[in-house]
Order: structure tokens, then C-alpha cells, then sequence
């Protein structure tokens, strides 16, 4: 029997949203012709600065929105079908909730909407608050919560219907670092439990460490997909050799020789860009007597991969 | 249906949790109290002047409620962007508004009931007699108050608080004028104004069918048979604006 391979959750083909002025009618487009897919379990980041469409793509892909062209199936439906959105958590950008309703209430609202009955929801709601160290906060009214403690509300409102598939748009956002530490905690469990999660962050450094694939998105283009090691440079960028000390005669003859040698504290960096040069430099250094700390090599990080694959599209738009 | 009773619960309790209905509840029965003040002027029609001034005081602050409290209703869901994290549950758009109509029309009928047991309340204490038909007219009004609430929902699916107050208070004006509009269309000389008042009549809702207070200010049960054409007329007409009010917030872009 031929295996036949399971379905992507979410399927993208050829988004664009395009949104007109409605003072001018002048056309803006805030998507533009986006593909992508994720596979069941992963959990990709959605990369870009603000005003990339990162927030638009979320939208459109929550059913928020009508796509002006391409399709979007969501386990194989159309996300405006409310079937589609069963198993779906959301956490909105800098989410606002009811502020005449108590953290309690606001969740048994959510269970009610995901057809939950009032007495799971309402047992569901009181442990995630206790696993989002909200448990003290049930019944104070959420005009009386700090930023910080509507987002882990958010996250809340977003994992109680045991989502297979959990749309995170930033965050991070307004936690300090034991929250974001948390929230980093809460989404490798849910990973680990089988649940799909798409996040945005222009926050890289919060991404790199747990998302499977991310896609970079600029002027409402995604400029590339893949996995983080897949889309970083593999090769070593250059390497650094770590000395306690450097007499004046070997660093003049390094910085002859093309490579940068920098103070860093009490120690000395030199910097090599090619691999055969380093032999070359290590040999001047040895020559000298100069102990060697250290011998590094330096690899791309995603800030600098990021950077420079914003500057090629903008190269390429313009 | 599920769905739509939490979005009717959450809807009564962030309205009564507004300040302003609690006032208008106590300026309303205030008002009412008030109107035994007047009744020594009456001469031996106090009685009346309590019914007729209670009841039309009422009607009009429910209404109030139901234009100005509601036309922000939706508008302030889509300016929070408390509505996002609502639409990306399982819910269909139409189930949502039917949620929010359901909860203003309960939260104002509830005070309109309040206001008249208020007028019940002053009838038996003071002049020694409970007139019970007052609940025929209570019934009506509230229909009443059911179609404003769904054309206050109606309007604010594709425009702002502001002009939905102005079409829902146009809609209640001319609604309460239909006939005489109808018969002045009629009685000029322009064919295309006559069609014109002609199609009006026919579109805009007749709030006439619905008062029944000066029946009951003069003792009159309201007969059961207006009261089922009056029910009747009204669900279709709640039903046929939410549909089209649904249509166009099923089109909506939220941004």
C-alpha cells in the first residue's frame, strides 16, 4: 500500500492583501503573494520589522480578513469557516480584552466560545491561571492588570481549548524575563505535545532558540524560509584568537598582514577572515612567545543573516 | 447557540457595568415618582397623568439607552481590538452580532420592565389599584425596543457610532410618522415624491402598532390579537435586519 503523506496544517499559496485608502483609494499592499506551508508539530517564527505584514498575514490566516488574491487552507479548510478555527489558539499583538470583565470570567467567556460547558471551562481557565502564575489575579478586574500580566492572560485565553495549532503574534512582548523564559518553557511543552505553533517577533534573539524553520518577511514580501541552520551561512565567518598579552612587534606585523586586532579588556582579539591565514597568524604568534587563550571560529548569527537579508530585498525592490 | 448567549451575557454585563444605566434606572424611577406631583393638577385624573407620563418616560429612556449606549457597542469592540481574539474562536460573524442585539435588548428591556413595575408600584400605593393590562403596553414597547436595537446593530456593521445614532433616531422619527408622511406624499402634486413617501411607508418600521399607552392610561386592555400581530411583525422585521446586518459583517476586514 502506498503511504500517502500527511497534509501540511496550514497551506499558503500566493497571499496578497491589498488594501486601499479609503480617503484616496490609492492602493497599499500590505501582503504580497506569500507561500508557505507548516508541518504538523513544528514551530516557525515569522520574521520581519514592523510594518513587513507579519500581523496582516496572521490576520488573513485566522480568517480576520479576505485575502485579495491566493488561498490559505487551514487543515484543509477555509479559515472563515469557524469548523477551522475548533482547535486554533490565538494570542493578538499587544492583545486588549474586556476590561469590565475579571481574568475568571474572561475565560469562561473563551470556553463558552469554543462550545466548552461552563464547569470545564471554568476548572480549565483556574489552572491555566495557576500555570501562568496568575492565580492570585482570578478575580481582579483586568483594568487592573499590568501589560505583562494581560499577555500571560493571552496566552491563557489561547491554550484552553488544547490547541493543535497555537498563532502567536509577538509574544514576547511586554514580558520581563522570567516571563519570557516562561513563555519560552510553555511553548517546548506544548511542542513536545504534538501542538503546530506560528509566532511573529522582530525580536530575534527570543526566536532563534526554539523555532524549527522561520521565514523572513519585508515590505509584505517573505524573502526566504527554511531552518535556521539551513538559511545561516554554514561556513566559519572568521576566526578569533584570544591572547592575554600582545607585544608591539607581532600585533603591527598581524595588522600588516590585513587582520584586525582589537584591546578587549585585559586580553587582545584578533581577528582572521580565512581559514589559511590563521596558520600564518598562529605561527607569528608562537614566533613571539605570545600565550594563546583561545582559537575560535565565528559563524553567522540570525541578527546578522536577518540584516542582510532585509538589505537585499530592499536592494531588490529598488 | 452556546456562543451567541455568552456574547448576549458578556454584552449585559459590560453595559451594566456602565455607570450610566445604573443612573438612568434611578433618574427613571425618580421620574416617575416625580409624575404623582403633577397628578393634584389633573383634577381627580391623577391616576392617568402617573400611567401616561410613566410609561412614555420610560419608553424614551430605554430607547435613549438602546441608540446611544449601543451605537458604540460594536464600535468600540473593533477601536480595542477586543473583537480579534473573539472572531479567531469558532464563531460565525452573524452568531456574534446576534449575541450583542440579544444582550442590548435584554439589558434595556429589563430597565424598561423595572421602570413600569416603578409606575405599578406608585398606581397600587398611592391610588389604591394595580392596574395589571399596564403589561400588555410593557409587552409592545419592548418589541418596540427590539426593532431599534437591531437597527442600532444594523447600522454600526459598516458605520460609526455617530451616524448610527443619527439613522436609528431618523429611523424612529419617521417610523413614528409613517402615515402622516404617507398621506403628505400623497396630497402633492409630484408623482415621484409620491412613490417616493409610498416606498418609505412600506420600508421604515410602524412604531404606531406598538403604542398602546394611551389604551391603557384610560383602562383599555390592549386586545391579544394586536398584541400577536404586533410580536409577529416585529421578529420579522429583528430577523430581517440581522440577516442583512450578518451579510455585511460577514464582509468586514478587520484591520
Amino acid at each position: 500500500m502506498r503511504e500517502v503523506a500527511p497534509l501540511p496544517l496550514l497551506h499558503v499559496d500566493g497571499l496578497t492583501k491589498v488594501y486601499r485608502d479609503p480617503m484616496t483609494l490609492k492602493p497599499f499592499t500590505a501582503v504580497d503573494g506569500l507561500s508557505f506551508s507548516l508541518d504538523r508539530g513544528e514551530i516557525f517564527g515569522l520574521l520581519g520589522p514592523n510594518g513587513a505584514g507579519k500581523t496582516t498575514t496572521i490576520k488573513l490566516i485566522l480568517g480576520l480578513g479576505r485575502p485579495t488574491r491566493g488561498s490559505i487552507r487551514l487543515d484543509g479548510r477555509d479559515p472563515r469557516d469557524p469548523a477551522a478555527r475548533r482547535r486554533l489558539g490565538y494570542l493578538p499583538e499587544n492583545p486588549c480584552f474586556y476590561d469590565h470583565l475579571t481574568a475568571v470570567e474572561y475565560l469562561e467567556l473563551t470556553a463558552a466560545l469554543f462550545g466548552i460547558d461552563a464547569q470545564a471551562g471554568r476548572r480549565a481557565g483556574l489552572a491555566l491561571l495557576e500555570r501562568l502564575g496568575l492565580a492570585a489575579h482570578v478575580r481582579k478586574p483586568l483594568r487592573k492588570f499590568s501589560k505583562g500580566m494581560i499577555q500571560r492572560l493571552g496566552l491563557a485565553q489561547a491554550l484552553l481549548n488544547a490547541p493543535t495549532f497555537l498563532v502567536l503574534d509577538e509574544p514576547m512582548s511586554g514580558l520581563d524575563p522570567i516571563g519570557r523564559a516562561e513563555v519560552k518553557q510553555i511553548l517546548r511543552e506544548e511542542r513536545s505535545r504534538g501542538t503546530t505553533i506560528l509566532m511573529s517577533s522582530h525580536v530575534l534573539a527570543e526566536t532563534e532558540p526554539i523555532c524549527d524553520r522561520v521565514g523572513i518577511m519585508s515590505g509584505g514580501k517573505l524573502l526566504e524560509v527554511g531552518t535556521i541552520s539551513g538559511l545561516l551561512a554554514t561556513g566559519v565567518r572568521e576566526w578569533e584568537i584570544s591572547v592575554e598579552s600582545l607585544p608591539e612587534r607581532p600585533a603591527a606585523e598581524l595588522r600588516a598582514a590585513g587582520h584586525r586586532v582589537e584591546p578587549l579588556g585585559t586580553r587582545w582579539l584578533i581577528r582572521i577572515a580565512e581559514g589559511p591565514a590563521l596558520q600564518r597568524a598562529l605561527k607569528v604568534l608562537t614566533q613571539s612567545e605570545v600565550f594563546v587563550n583561545s582559537v575560535e571560529p565565528r559563524r553567522e548569527t540570525l541578527e546578522e543573516h536577518f540584516v542582510r537579508a532585509l538589505s537585499r530585498g530592499k536592494a531588490a525592490r529598488s | 447557540m452556546i456562543r451567541v448567549l455568552a456574547v448576549a451575557r458578556n454584552t449585559v454585563r459590560e453595559v451594566v457595568r456602565e455607570r450610566i444605566v445604573l443612573v438612568l434606572a434611578i433618574f427613571g424611577a425618580a421620574l416617575v415618582a416625580a409624575s404623582q406631583v403633577l397628578s393634584p393638577l389633573a383634577m381627580g385624573e391623577g391616576k392617568k397623568v402617573v400611567t401616561d407620563f410613566g410609561l412614555a418616560g420610560s419608553s424614551l429612556l430605554a430607547t435613549l439607552l438602546a441608540v446611544f449606549l449601543g451605537s458604540s457597542l460594536l464600535h468600540k469592540e473593533l477601536d480595542r481590538r477586543t473583537i480579534y481574539a473573539v472572531m479567531a474562536k469558532p464563531i460565525r460573524r452573524a452568531e456574534f452580532l446576534v449575541g450583542k442585539f440579544l444582550g442590548l435588548w435584554t439589558t434595556t428591556g429589563f430597565l424598561l420592565a423595572g421602570m413600569t413595575l416603578t409606575v405599578l408600584a406608585v398606581l397600587t400605593v398611592v391610588h389604591g389599584e394595580t392596574p395589571w393590562i399596564l403589561f400588555g403596553s410593557l409587552l409592545l414597547t419592548v418589541m418596540e425596543l427590539g426593532i431599534v436595537t437591531a437597527f442600532v446593530i444594523f447600522f454600526s456593521s459598516f458605520t460609526t457610532p455617530g451616524l448610527t445614532a443619527f439613522f436609528t433616531v431618523s429611523v424612529i422619527v419617521t417610523g413614528n410618522f409613517a402615515e402622516q408622511i404617507l398621506y403628505f406624499g400623497g396630497h402633492g402634486d409630484s408623482p415621484v415624491l409620491a412613490g417616493m413617501t409610498n416606498a418609505l411607508y412600506w420600508i421604515v418600521p410602524h412604531f404606531a402598532t406598538f403604542n398602546a399607552r394611551g389604551m391603557v392610561t384610560h383602562g383599555i386592555a390592549v386586545p391579544p390579537e394586536r398584541i400577536a400581530f404586533a410580536v409577529t411583525y416585529s421578529l420579522l422585521y429583528m430577523g430581517a435586519l440581522l440577516t442583512v446586518a450578518g451579510a455585511i459583517f460577514e464582509r468586514k476586514d478587520f484591520r
